[in-house]
């Protein structure tokens, strides 16, 4: 069933592209083409998880390089129906805004890449794929030549070094395995050195860490987000985006086996830090896709450290903690990608309509986009990890898998745990600040630009509201989504996560032997079989059963909490218009102290409201605030006062400045040796030859 | 670090038990003119020369005093012919129905807006929150914004710049409200009279349901001018 | 400590040397200025370099206009510099780029008198505001009838105020004019921010406009008396012997001793209860409850010490020409200094208590800072001029009602927070009360009144109100109406050094900093 998938959906990405190549730009071809593509995608994954039968092909092989494969395990099989879901959605936002005609063909070329990237069998495969998706992001990236250009190329430099870092990586595996398939170099990892183990994982990890937006090699990202074509941008932060994280997965989580605790704290530092700067920039950003762009980073980071957790779990032997630290690592993933691209989207449809992408311009837009704003809002309210959306289940589930780390045995890593624990606290607060922020000064308030938004390219109901639903459903429905997730993850740590977090309350009690009947009658009188005869699965409550002094360590269920918040907002909705049937509701304009009129200029804007944030973290900010007075007859007389805020980003200024400069220093250093004088240059010549002699000599 | 509530408690219960218990302590208010019987014309005559606003009139041996103009200057206090002086402070008059409804009789939420008051009706009206009047105790309490008042105190002979705002300020307020004019300047303009500036008196701005007459009206006054918007109390017979 | 300053001749020789022929002396304190184009340049020199405060500018239209411009001369009176201009001409040359603190007179002059100061560049939307005026009505001109009504007023419905931050995320808070609970005046407030501190605070005033100057026009004697007392109920008592003692020069009246010393009595009465009130503000605004009640209290105490001993709260119907209206006990003095010893003991306990309240001197201390350059620039006056470093009261340079017999210090800080200005407020109040003890004493039996004949004449009457040096300028006709009646008030002089002390602070700095300045709308918009 995969296989048959897996091949139509080749078929049909072939056959698109060379449509979509020869024949003139049609949004027929991007809709359906598309939702064929996507849906095979979905089909293939969904059948891999439902069978547990891993599919594996050989394509053609290569002398001396060994067969080029495909290979569709649990892992891919995740990353794939995730893409393959945020796929079906882009399709058609981007069938509504095609910057142009050669589009299509690039989508889908890059859809076909990404594809061959999750399903590949051997490293071969994986890094001509990986190459192939990397040209073909720049390509879409600098798709508008009158862009900022030096975005993508800056993306490329870094995809470039990042790949040469995997490749390294690939090559010190390959070196003591047999071949190049996964399998092999999956033996071959159990018989590395530490230290070649260690040059493994840190190659693997800062190589993908680029495409995936860790500190410090994301430099890239906030240019190429801001500078991409709206059409580019969901994929590219919902898609692209978990090649990274599959390539940290596959490599440190699959290929390398359970080693020291070191790596996993690496991973753990790296992502809390990720997590924190990006998290501060996007407050402190006014411009809404450079603000989803850094926003992105920050969910990187929480999903990178929720990795390092697993890693550390694993390492040190507790399997349950690792199977849960895998699950929120994976859930949070899935949940990044629907409700990125749901909010890039919904920044394309803005910039769209307005012509505007400063917050700072925008305002009102409720009154004129009511669809989109209620969309827009659910993404908000997800990505502040807001219940019953789907954020907060992973979020909630980062947080508390960082809380089990009483479990391990070393003092100081519990000190890590809980210093990342705190950053990772930090950055959702800020989160919520940065989301609140960006929703009411897009969509509420007075409209502070100039004209009607042009509201001619309707939003296209389908690619919002499906990801709108997907957030809805991935956070009312947790306890079916762990088991899915169990799939990939009971092999990588060794422990079931739906065991450990699902009880099956469903069940009947006489038959259920893995919960004490006492446990059981108790949490059936709170309400836990609620349900059971009609929806299928186990149960609908998340829960961690400890000891016998601690029998619940966290317990939590959407599906209950939103049922009853809905049935008291019922309640009290109906009894409200019942108790006010009599008044009436008179509208008069704004109160506003007497003044004539409110202006937008009276209103607070974005950087208003992210001041205080700025000013706290100054430190990290260090802005140059350069104030300019033009005074017209005296001091006292002040007609204009300009400021202006100049700010180097943290990574640029600890990171590639210091390296720019030693690199800049070096090169007029080696430079000294190019003074056009002849005799020097013999002299060159001459004095190598005899090092040559010498060496030779020696050897 | 001084210990504050200490200081407080030390102070002990400060509040006048207006209107349970009268009032009679000196100095709470300046009092006012009362009709008064002359032996002669003459005398009511001269007696009523005296007044630079014409808030006396004299009608045979009687004089009549119109406290919708009086400034309290208090010349026919202290002057050769003195008129009969009350000390009380219970002088507001419903020019309307005033009432609210019983809901309001022990929450009230008051809006003062300054008119171009010369400070002293303002300052009375605050001076309803220290200590020794507190009418908090009451059930009265001041708000900065019209969307949750109930009772508009209008002090000043409305500016022609205030003339707006307060008209918004009126606007913004939701049903049922009130207008109390509070001080001569609110009710007839007092010495700014009616100019290109001046409005004369809320009476022309808003509909006014209740006047406080004084120059300034003491707070006890406007206590009870408060307490006769609530239905507590009864407003003072037309003089 | 008194500071010498060059007497009146030496004054006049200095401008000689300077300006020659310019400048021409026509009376003891009257210059005329012959040719407009220096003027300017004669104001810098009085200002900076003779250091004479500005006190303010008086325009009065008769067969031509006449410009004085009001300069004191510390301890030795004042010097009018007078220009004349004919009717016909509406340019003036503006001194404000020199004399920053000439800035509102003149757009003053130039709203209601429809003057046009050249250079000056923010003329308009002063008094008059655009949003309910249309330009060029100048009501004080003669034509311009005060009754009536029949005017069109075409408001400007797209008003839009000016705003100096020009930076793509600042916006302009607006505070005002019905604000601070209900329970303040009328004032607006842009308050241009970028978030969290204030970079340009700009007050919006006259929502209090009442034409004062205007309808005391053709009035009697004792009708613009009312006027004087009621623009500024809080002052009543010191601008109405403002104006009392500008009608007693033009007449030639001396008052009797008794009358002086009761009027230095209740003047400085007044400047206790309303010290006190600030005082009051400044605790409600950092919120500090249980002080605010005590303050509170004492103001009450004081308002129906005042009630008990004069017949009104805030000492309305006392001031006439020629002396006081009536006349009092000694018994009701005997108990209004009792009120007074025991407003005096409760507010040094309070001072006391407020010094330890660190929380609260936190929200006081190095917050609304006026350098002293600054309120030297802008000729701030009253207690927050001698919380900057300005050591000018009236009372001293200016002795009036017999004051230059009184014992009493000026006390003045040098930081210019809101904290020196507290500690100002509480340090007059004291030296209010000794004063009153002095007077009291010195209360001989007489007459407190002396009769009155009105003639024509022009004077000036200067005292130092609670909130500083107040000046009342009256000029009268053969018929004994006034022609004329101009008021300098403290408030209007202080309210333009508000946004020195505001600009730079936290927004939540601003109510507080507004407080400590004490300043009344209803003074400086008469």
């Amino acid at each position: 069933m995969a296989g048959t998938a897996l091949l139509l959906f080749f078929a049909a990405c072939i056959l698109a592209i060379l449509v979509s190549a020869l024949a003139p730009t049609s949004r027929f071809v991007m809709r359906w083409f598309g939702s064929l593509c996507s849906m095979s995608m979905i089909i293939a994954a969904a059948a891999r998880l439902a069978t547990g039968q891993d599919f594996h092909v050989d394509l053609w092989t290569l002398n001396g390089f060994g067969s080029l494969s495909l290979h569709l395990d649990a892992l891919s099989a995740i990353f794939l129906c995730a893409t393959g879901l945020v796929y079906l959605s882009c399709c058609w936002f981007a069938a509504g805004i095609l910057p142009g005609r050669r589009y299509p063909v690039l989508h889908f070329a890059l859809m076909l890449t990404v594809t061959l990237i999750l399903v590949a069998g051997d490293a071969l495969t994986f890094l001509l794929s990986w190459e192939c998706m990397s040209i073909l992001c720049f390509l879409l990236v600098n798709y508008h030549q009158d862009a900022d250009s030096t975005a993508g190329y800056v993306m490329l430099a870094m995809s470039e070094a990042g790949f040469l870092a995997i490749v390294l990586a690939f090559l010190i595996l390959a070196a003591a395995a047999s071949g190049f398939s996964f399998p092999a170099l999956r033996s071959a990892a159990g018989t590395l050195p530490v230290s070649a183990a260690w040059g493994v994982f840190l190659l693997g990890f800062f190589g993908f860490g680029v495409k995936a937006g860790l500190v410090p090699v994301n430099y890239w990202l906030p240019r190429s987000y801001t500078a991409s074509p709206r059409a580019f941008t969901p994929v590219f932060a919902g898609i692209t985006l978990n090649l990274g994280i599959y390539g940290i997965l596959r490599l440190s989580g699959d290929l390398l086996p359970a080693t020291g605790i070191g790596m996993g704290i690496l991973a753990l530092i790296v992502g809390s830090i990720t997590a924190l700067v990006g998290i501060l920039y996007a407050t402190t950003e006014n411009d809404l896709k450079t603000m989803l762009a850094h926003s992105s980073i920050e969910n990187a980071g929480i999903i990178v450290a929720g990795f390092g957790a697993f890693l550390v779990f694993r390492s040190s032997g507790n399997a349950v903690p690792a199977a849960i630290a895998l699950t929120a690592s994976l859930y949070h993933l899935v949940n990044h990608s629907v409700y990125k691209a749901l909010l890039f989207q919904g920044a394309g449809y803005i910039e769209d309509a307005t012509g505007a992408r400063d917050m700072d311009r925008l305002g009102g837009l409720i009154r004129f986009l009511p669809v989109l704003s209620v969309v827009f809002l659910i993404g908000c309210l997800a990505i502040s990890a807001v219940p019953p959306f789907n954020g907060f289940v992973s979020e909630w589930l980062t947080l508390q898998t960082f809380l089990r780390s009483a479990v391990l045995p070393s003092p100081l890593v519990k000190i890590v745990f809980a210093l990342c624990g705190a950053i990772l606290a930090l950055t959702a607060a800020l989160a919520v600040t940065c989301f609140v922020k960006t929703y009411a000064m897009t969509f509420l308030g007075i409209r502070r630009g100039n004209g009607k938004p042009n509201v001619e390219n309707r939003p296209s109901r389908f690619s919002l509201g499906l990801l709108a639903a997907a957030c809805l459903l991935l956070g009312i429905l947790p306890t079916y989504v762990i088991p899915t997730l169990n799939r990939a993850v009971e092999p990588l740590a060794g422990a079931s996560a739906t065991a450990a977090l699902v009880p099956p309350f469903f069940t009947t009690t006489d038959s259920n032997q893995q919960l004490p009947p006492a446990f059981l009658h108790d949490f059936h009188n709170l309400g836990a079989q609620t349900g059971s005869g009609v929806i299928p699965g186990r149960g609908l409550v998340i829960l961690l059963r400890g000891s016998e002094q601690n029998p619940v360590v966290f317990a939590m269920s959407t599906a209950y909490s939103i049922a009853a918040l809905a049935l008291l907002l019922l309640i009290v909705w109906f009894a409200v218009t019942r108790l006010t049937r009599q008044r009436s509701v008179a509208r008069t304009e704004i109160w506003a102290g007497g003044i004539p009129r409110l202006l937008p200029e009276m209103t607070y804007t974005a950087t208003g409201f992210s001041n205080p944030v700025r000013v706290v973290f100054q430190a990290i900010f260090r802005p140059n605030i350069v104030e300019d007075t033009r005074e017209t007859v005296a001091v006292h007389f002040r007609t204009a006062i300009r400021r202006r805020r100049d700010e180097t980003h943290l990574v640029e200024r600890y990171f590639f400045n210091p390296i720019g400069g030693a690199v800049n220093w070096f090169a007029k250093l080696l430079a000294g040796m190019h003074h056009g004088r002849l005799n020097a240059y013999v002299g060159y010549v001459v004095s190598f030859l005899i090092v040559i002699l010498f060496l030779y000599r020696l050897a | 670090m001084s210990f504050w509530p200490w200081h407080g408690l030390r102070r002990g219960i400060q509040s006048t038990r207006y209107p349970d218990a009268p009032d009679t302590a000196a100095g709470i208010s300046p009092g006012r003119p009362l009709p008064t019987e002359f032996a002669s014309a003459q005398q009511a005559a001269e007696a009523a020369s005296i007044c630079p606003v014409g808030a006396i009139t004299a009608v045979g041996n009687r004089v009549e005093v119109d406290l919708r103009t009086c400034v309290w200057c208090q010349r026919c206090r202290f002057g050769a012919n003195p008129l009969r002086w009350d000390l009380g402070f219970e002088w507001s008059r419903s020019v309307s129905d005033s009432r609210l409804p019983g809901a309001f009789a022990r929450s009230l939420h008051l809006m003062i807006v300054d008119a171009g008051d010369c400070g002293a009706c303002l300052h009375e009206v605050k001076q309803l929150n220290n200590p020794l009047y507190n009418m908090h105790r009451l059930g009265f309490f001041l708000t900065a914004t019209p969307r949750s008042a109930d009772v508009l105190v209008v002090v000043g002979p409305v500016s022609e710049n205030m003339r707006g705002p307060l008209l918004k300020t009126y606007d913004a307020m939701p049903d049922p409200k009130r207008v109390l004019a509070a001080g001569t300047c609110a009710i007839s303009g007092g010495v700014f009279g009616r100019t290109f500036m001046s409005a004369g008196g809320v009476g022309s701005v808003l509909p006014v349901d209740l006047e406080i007459p004084g120059d300034p009206p003491p707070p006890l006054a406007i206590l009870h001018g408060l307490l006769v918007v609530t239905g507590r109390m009864h407003a003072a017979e037309v003089l | 400590m008194t500071i010498l300053r060059p007497p009146v001749s030496m004054f006049a020789e200095a401008l000689e040397r300077k300006f020659g022929s310019a400048v021409s002396r026509s009376a003891e304190d009257l210059y005329l200025i012959e040719q407009p184009e220096i003027l300017p340049s004669i104001c810098e020199f009085v200002f900076w370099e003779l250091e004479c405060p500005f006190a303010g500018l008086i325009v009065e239209e008769s067969e031509q206009w006449e410009l004085y411009y009001v300069f004191l001369l510390p301890n030795c009176g004042w010097a009018n510099f007078l220009l004349r201009l004919p009717l016909t001409t509406r340019n003036v040359p503006s001194i404000s780029s020199r004399v920053h603190a000439a800035d509102w007179y003149e757009r003053e002059a130039e709203d209601l008198f429809g003057l046009y100061f050249e250079e000056h560049p923010r003329l308009g939307d002063f008094i008059l505001h655009d949003q309910v005026w249309q330009e060029g009505i100048a009501p004080m001109r003669k034509g311009f009838d005060a009754a009536a009504m029949h005017f069109e007023k075409r408001p400007q419905r797209d008003w839009r105020p000016t705003l100096v931050v020009r930076d793509p995320g600042a916006f302009a808070m607006p505070v005002g004019p019905v604000y601070e609970g209900g329970a303040g005046e009328s004032i607006h407030f842009l308050l241009e921010t970028v978030g969290e501190d204030v970079i340009r605070a700009v007050p919006r005033l006259f929502y209090n406009y009442r034409g004062v100057e205007k309808i005391a026009e053709g009035k009697s004697v004792d009708g613009v008396l009312l006027l004087s007392e009621r623009f500024s109920a809080k002052s009543a008592f010191a601008h109405s012997l403002g104006y009392c003692l500008a009608v007693e020069e033009i007449c030639g009246v001396g008052v009797p001793s008794r009358a002086a010393h009761l009027r230095v009595l209740l003047a400085e009465l007044e400047r206790l209860r309303h010290h006190a009130g600030v005082i009051d503000a400044i605790c409600q605004s950092t919120g500090l409850s249980v002080s605010e009640a005590h303050a509170a209290i004492i103001e009450e105490q004081l308002l129906r010490a005042s009630c008990e001993f004069t017949g009104h709260r805030y000492l309305f119907g006392l001031n006439t020409p020629g002396g006081l209206r009536r006349d009092f006990e000694n018994g009701a003095v005997k108990v209004l200094l009792a009120a007074v010893d025991a407003a005096s003991t409760q507010l040094a306990r309070l001072e006391e208590r407020l010094r330890f309240s660190s929380s609260f001197l936190d929200r006081l201390e190095d917050v609304g800072i006026v350098s002293p350059e600054s309120s030297r620039d802008l000729n701030l006056v009253g207690p927050v001029g001698r919380a900057s470093g300005l050591r000018r009261d009236l009372r001293r340079s200016l002795p009036y009602c017999g004051y230059g017999q009184y014992e009493f210090d000026v006390p003045s800080e040098i930081e210019g927070d809101g904290y020196a200005r507290l500690r100002v407020l509480f340090a007059e109040a004291r030296q209010s009360a000794r004063l009153i003890h002095q007077a009291s004493e010195r209360l001989e039996s007489g007459p407190v009144c002396a009769g009155l004949e009105t003639t024509a004449g022009t004077a000036m009457g200067a005292v130092e109100a609670p909130i500083g040096a107040a000046l009342h300028w009256v000029r009268l006709d053969h018929q004994g109406r006034i022609e004329r009646y101009r008021i300098l008030s403290p408030s209007f002089r202080n309210w333009l050094g508000l946004h020195v002390a505001v600009e730079d602070f936290a927004f939540q700095d601003f109510p507080i900093i507004l407080a400590t300045f004490g300043l009344s709308a209803a003074e400086c918009d008469r």
